[in-house]
């Protein structure tokens, strides 16, 4: 696709139909969340989009993000939304390698000023800049330099959003997300571990379709992918209401595809697509599967106490402190106990000269 | 740290370590005052079943009240009834208590939780208001009471709240509700709410001080 | 025989969702009926159990019309057993279902030949026809 074509114009010449058209735009709408009305709204505004230039960074990550993306990379529909961005630079997926792709990055950057996406998947080590370079330039410093100009920034993944894996304690590299180090660009926080794959695409196509920022939430994720928990939507909710728990998961309520809470199920607190949106073309997710949610969507979810532990349990320390303010408690008690005898026998005493 | 992971974290220790810190103070300094001898030539000696005849007896009204005292007695039941049914058989309250005392037991339906839970906030509230308005309640209460039914009103109102996911988000009010908890722990050894672990102790020692005596009540 | 297919699997699990689906689909009936507007309905935006949708598709049945496109991958159009309730499904060229809808209407948008389909058809005709 030539930059200066339009979606409409490109897709026509590859042959695409006005009913492939409309098919893909009512996939794309579909994918975006919104209601089936707004099909004729996307089919205008698509016909006429012009391709956005994606730059993608990785960082301190584990490719997870990417393996995710690649595996919504279907032939055809998706694949069009990949074709209708113009991804300028990838580590992991482009080609060009060593001097010569960060060389195609900065032409990219400097071509696409100020109109450019930046995506970037992982964390950034925040103390000891070493821990992550590229070509001999930290993460720290490319990230700064990549966003200076660009229009807003994708963080994909609870690391680039959140910090992650790698942020969890003890933290040794100081990672940190992309919106600590970067205040003034708008930043749409995809996150999830990894995230939902046609979340990723659903929000290029958002792009693509309106060239706008989506609507967020308070940790910054698109209201359209992440407005509600897992738990409003889980198929397994009237059980939850019934009180009718799975207690391990080979029991006979586990068989019968009981609510997951009692092992640590974390729907109810974790905000994302996956009840409806499923993963692995719509085949399944984790609750359906039969294991509770792990909240990887929301920040420092590794260090929210347990996978396996339900939600409201509370951390309540050791019993070593419990019985030593029971202990303090009783000397109190017998002290003032003593003391109030004391003052009696005194008062009596008093009483009787 | 988020407000959830405080108050299910550090928030939720220090409450239990005041509680259990202010109860045994409390109960241990009870029960050293009680070991006074008593020299007098006791009546009777059976006080056992005196004092268990008087936790039952001031279980129900006296005959010559019960018209009067009707509604209190009632709703009494009613209050405490419903709270019990809340607070010990809703799976993640069971869940929160298996985690501190390491057993469990059965659970109840949402929806019967719900409904209790209705009734005890409900109730709670027709007394807090009988309480404020009625010229001798009004008058034997002190600030004590006051903060005993307020600490206990709010656990049950942001636990209604977390329950339906009304007003905010899910994490919001159950750390809500767990702080509220925490703050009615922690005034719960200093205030009223001691009746809890006072009140059948109390009620079995008078009764087998008055049975030594041979005091009928 | 391995181990797995001696785990019983239980599927009957229910959202409660089908039921107010069906009954939006009666009441968009209704109003297709009534001369108003036809209504789309995107199935996967519901939560909805597995087997769910395979129930709803049961119910809906199947009706006189199937078609199949061919464009970016095959979309089935099936009228279901109630004339004016149609099933729409989208699949990519690798046969992924990528969306599935409910679609009221007397005729599926989708099946009507388009404009710009027919411009490109004149040209391509008159071309044919010059040689
Ligand atoms: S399995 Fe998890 S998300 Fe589903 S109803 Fe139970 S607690 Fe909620
Ligand atoms: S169900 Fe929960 S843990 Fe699993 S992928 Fe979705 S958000 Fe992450």
């Amino acid at each position: 696709m030539r930059k200066d074509q339009n979606l409409g114009e490109y897709l026509r010449m590859q042959g695409v139909s006005r009913r492939g058209f409309l098919k893909f735009c009512s996939a794309t709408a579909s994918l975006m969340a919104l209601p089936p009305s707004a099909v004729s709204q996307v089919a205008e505004a698509l016909a006429t989009a012009r391709r956005p230039s994606v730059i993608w960074m990785s960082f301190q990550e584990c490719t997870g993000c990417t393996e995710s993306l690649t595996r919504s990379h279907a032939p055809t529909l998706e694949s069009l939304i990949f074709d209708a961005i113009s991804l300028d630079y990838h580590h992991t997926l482009q080609a060009a390698a060593g001097h010569g792709a960060e060389a195609a990055r900065e032409a990219a950057m400097e071509e696409n000023k100020g109109e450019y996406i930046l995506v970037v998947d992982g964390s950034i080590p925040n103390g000891n800049n070493g821990y992550s370079t590229i070509a001999g330039i930290s993460n720290h410093d490319m990230l700064i330099e990549a966003a200076e100009n660009c229009f807003a920034i994708v963080a994909v993944g609870t690391c680039a959003a959140f910090g992650g894996l790698p942020n969890a304690d003890p933290n040794p590299t100081g990672a940190v997300s992309v919106s600590e180090i970067i205040k003034d660009k708008p930043i749409i926080n995809v996150s999830g571990c990894p995230p939902i794959p046609v979340v990723i695409t659903g929000v290029l196509a958002h792009f693509l379709t309106f060239g706008t920022i989506p609507e967020l939430d308070a940790l910054g994720r698109p209201v359209a992918f992440f407005g509600q928990n897992i738990h409003d939507r889980c198929y397994r909710r009237p059980f939850y209401e019934r009180g009718q728990f799975a207690e391990t998961f080979d029991d006979e309520g586990a068989r019968k595809g009981w609510c997951l809470y009692k092992l640590g199920c974390k729907g109810p607190t974790t905000y994302n697509a996956c009840a409806t949106l499923k993963w692995n073309q719509g085949t399944s997710f984790p609750i359906q599967s039969g294991h509770g949610c792990i909240g990887c969507s929301e920040p420092r979810f590794w260090d929210k106490g347990g996978f396996y532990d339900p939600i409201s349990a509370g951390q309540w320390g050791s019993r070593d402190a419990l019985l030593g303010a029971a202990a303090a408690g009783a000397a109190l008690g017998v002290g003032s106990a003593l003391a109030a005898r004391a003052r009696k026998k005194k008062a009596q005493a008093a009483e009787e000269i | 740290m988020t407000l959830l992971e405080f108050a299910s974290g550090p928030g939720l220790q220090w409450a239990l370590w005041i509680f259990v810190f202010g109860i045994t103070w409390r109960v241990v300094g009870a029960v050293f005052l009680l070991s006074r001898k008593d020299i007098s030539k006791p009546r009777h000696t059976n006080t056992i079943s005196a004092g268990l005849g008087a936790v039952w007896s001031r279980s129900s009204p006296a005959r010559a009240f019960e018209k009067k005292i009707r509604f209190q007695h009632v709703t009494g039941y009613a209050w405490h009834f419903a709270l019990f049914i809340s607070v010990l058989f809703f799976a993640p309250h069971i869940l929160f208590f298996e985690s501190v005392l390491g057993f469990s037991w059965p659970h109840l339906p949402n929806t019967i939780i719900l409904i209790t839970a209705i009734v005890a906030t409900a109730v709670l509230i027709a007394l807090l208001i009988r309480r404020a308005t009625h010229p001798v309640q009004r008058f034997i209460s002190n600030a004590d009471d006051y903060i005993s039914i307020f600490v206990v009103l709010v656990p049950l109102v942001t636990g209604i709240l977390a329950f339906t996911h009304f007003g905010a988000r899910y994490e919001t009010l159950l750390a809500v509700h767990l702080l509220s908890v925490e703050v009615m722990l922690i005034w719960f050894p200093f205030g009223k709410l001691m009746h809890m672990i006072m009140t059948i102790p109390a009620r079995f020692q008078a009764g087998t001080a008055f049975g030594r005596r041979g005091v009928k009540a | 025989m391995s181990s797995l297919d001696t785990i019983p699997v239980c599927t009957e699990v229910a959202t409660g969702n089908v039921e107010p689906l069906l009954h939006e689909i009666r009441h968009a009936l209704k109003r297709l009926a009534e001369g108003k507007e036809g209504t789309v309905i995107d199935l996967k935006r519901l939560p909805l159990a597995p087997g769910e949708e395979e129930r709803i598709a049961a119910t809906l049945g199947t009706g006189e019309v199937r078609a199949e496109i061919d464009a970016l991958g095959p979309t089935l159009i099936q009228e279901t057993s109630y004339p004016g309730v149609w099933l729409i499904t989208h699949k990519n060229a690798d046969d992924v279902v990528v969306a599935r809808f409910v679609e009221v209407t007397y005729i599926p948008e989708l099946l009507r030949s388009q404009q710009a389909d027919i411009d490109a058809g004149i040209n391509r005709l008159e071309n044919e026809l010059k040689n």
